[in-house]
């Protein structure tokens, strides 16, 4: 099923008793996937002591609803970016702007006076392992991001520029109340999602996503980043 | 999506959400007992340009002896052990024995009206977190020229 044939009017038609729209169904899929996240980051971290295992219930939930809400829409896993026929092409519009942030991430560092250092990711940590991690973590947030908050976006406003922004919102939402995070995803979030709109494929996100990852905490000031610290965390 | 898909997916929605209300609801009773001791009793009955004074029993434990922290214009004054020699909190069965009392020497303060609150430290199982009770009620004390 495509996100276009999904658009429907405000409300539904039929005799019964109202039903939500799709649009409406799908902003209420966002918002309750956003909510999960939130309870997760704000309430349960801060609340479970070392039982940090609590934190994985809401965002079960959440893994819940996004499997079901492909499987009642009848999304294949092509149709959510699990493909490779379309790899040279995310690459290619993945290229550019990836090299553009790098290139100003390191500006901006040397800058703030922080010398690109490779190794800072996780320094006890081989960086090929750390990348492999980065690339697995990176996969899962893509495809929540893109395989359901973007294609959900869509059905909301159409392929373009507003559901684009849409899903950097949310990406960037999620990292509150960290600034500096919150305005690189706010970033990476709209070429990721552009990118995904014109060729939706995981795979090559999830690498990008890795890469850009290393590259931001490699040559941005870690004191701005705060460890990549997010929701009640990030005062700790 | 037909009819009978979107119903599906509302009811998940509903249910997810009444989940999360309850999981966040029970965490929340965990909380609250893990951060708190019903089982603390005492009182801060004195302060003046001298000392604060009170006393503070765990009746969960009443054999052992609980931290307190003072403050004063809920500025951190220092820290002590509810370890003193009160005859009266045992004599009032308050306490299992004499030693539950406490004492702080009244820090430097300008003349003027002063407000000191007594918490006790309570540590939760683990030991992971640290958390504080006020003891009695906030007392309200002046300090002379």
């Amino acid at each position: 099923m495509t996100t276009e044939s999904q658009a429907q009017p405000a409300r539904s038609t039929n005799s019964g008793p109202s039903v939500p729209s799709d649009r409406a169904l799908a902003g209420w899929e966002i918002v309750s996937l956003g909510s999960s996240a939130l309870i997760a980051e704000w309430i349960l971290s801060a609340a479970a002591g070392r039982t940090r295992l609590v934190v994985a219930i809401p965002l079960a939930f959440a893994f819940v609803l996004v499997i079901t809400s492909h499987v009642l829409r009848k999304e294949s896993l092509r149709d959510l970016g699990f493909r490779f026929d379309n790899s040279l092409r995310a690459a290619k519009l993945l290229m550019l702007p990836m090299i553009v942030i790098a290139v100003l991430c390191i500006g901006l560092g040397l800058i703030f006076g922080t010398r690109p250092d490779l190794f800072r990711w996780h320094p006890g940590r081989p960086i090929a392992g750390q990348l492999a991690l980065g690339f697995a973590w990176g996969f899962v947030q893509q495809y929540v991001l893109q395989s359901f908050v973007n294609r959900r976006a869509q059905i909301v406003w159409q392929k373009g520029v507003r559901s684009v922004v849409l899903t950097a919102f949310v990406f960037s939402f999620l990292h509150f109340p960290n600034p500096w995070l919150m305005l690189v995803t706010f970033i990476g979030g709209l070429v990721w999602a552009f990118v995904y709109q014109r060729a939706p494929n995981l795979f090559a996100l999830a690498i990008s996503h890795s890469l850009m990852t290393w590259v931001i905490v490699s040559t941005l000031p870690m004191s701005a980043l705060n460890h990549l610290r997010i929701g009640f965390k990030y005062f700790a | 999506m037909d009819n009978k898909s979107r119903a599906r997916l509302i009811h998940l929605l509903i249910s997810k959400s009444m989940a999360e209300a309850l999981v966040i609801t029970a965490v929340a009773v965990g909380f609250y007992f893990a951060t708190t001791n019903p089982n603390l009793r005492g009182v801060l009955d004195q302060a003046d340009n001298t000392s604060i004074t009170g006393w503070a029993v765990d009746e969960s434990s009443p054999s052992a002896r609980v931290e307190v922290q003072l403050f004063i214009d809920d500025t951190f004054a220092g820290d002590s052990t509810a370890n003193q020699y009160r005859p009266d909190v045992h004599q009032a069965k308050r306490a299992p024995d004499d030693w539950h009392g406490f004492a702080f020497p009244t820090p430097q303060l300008s003349s003027g009206d002063h407000q000191a609150r007594v918490y006790a430290v309570h540590t939760n199982g683990e030991g992971s977190r640290r958390t504080l009770q006020l003891i009695g009620k906030p007392y309200r004390f002046r300090i002379g020229q």
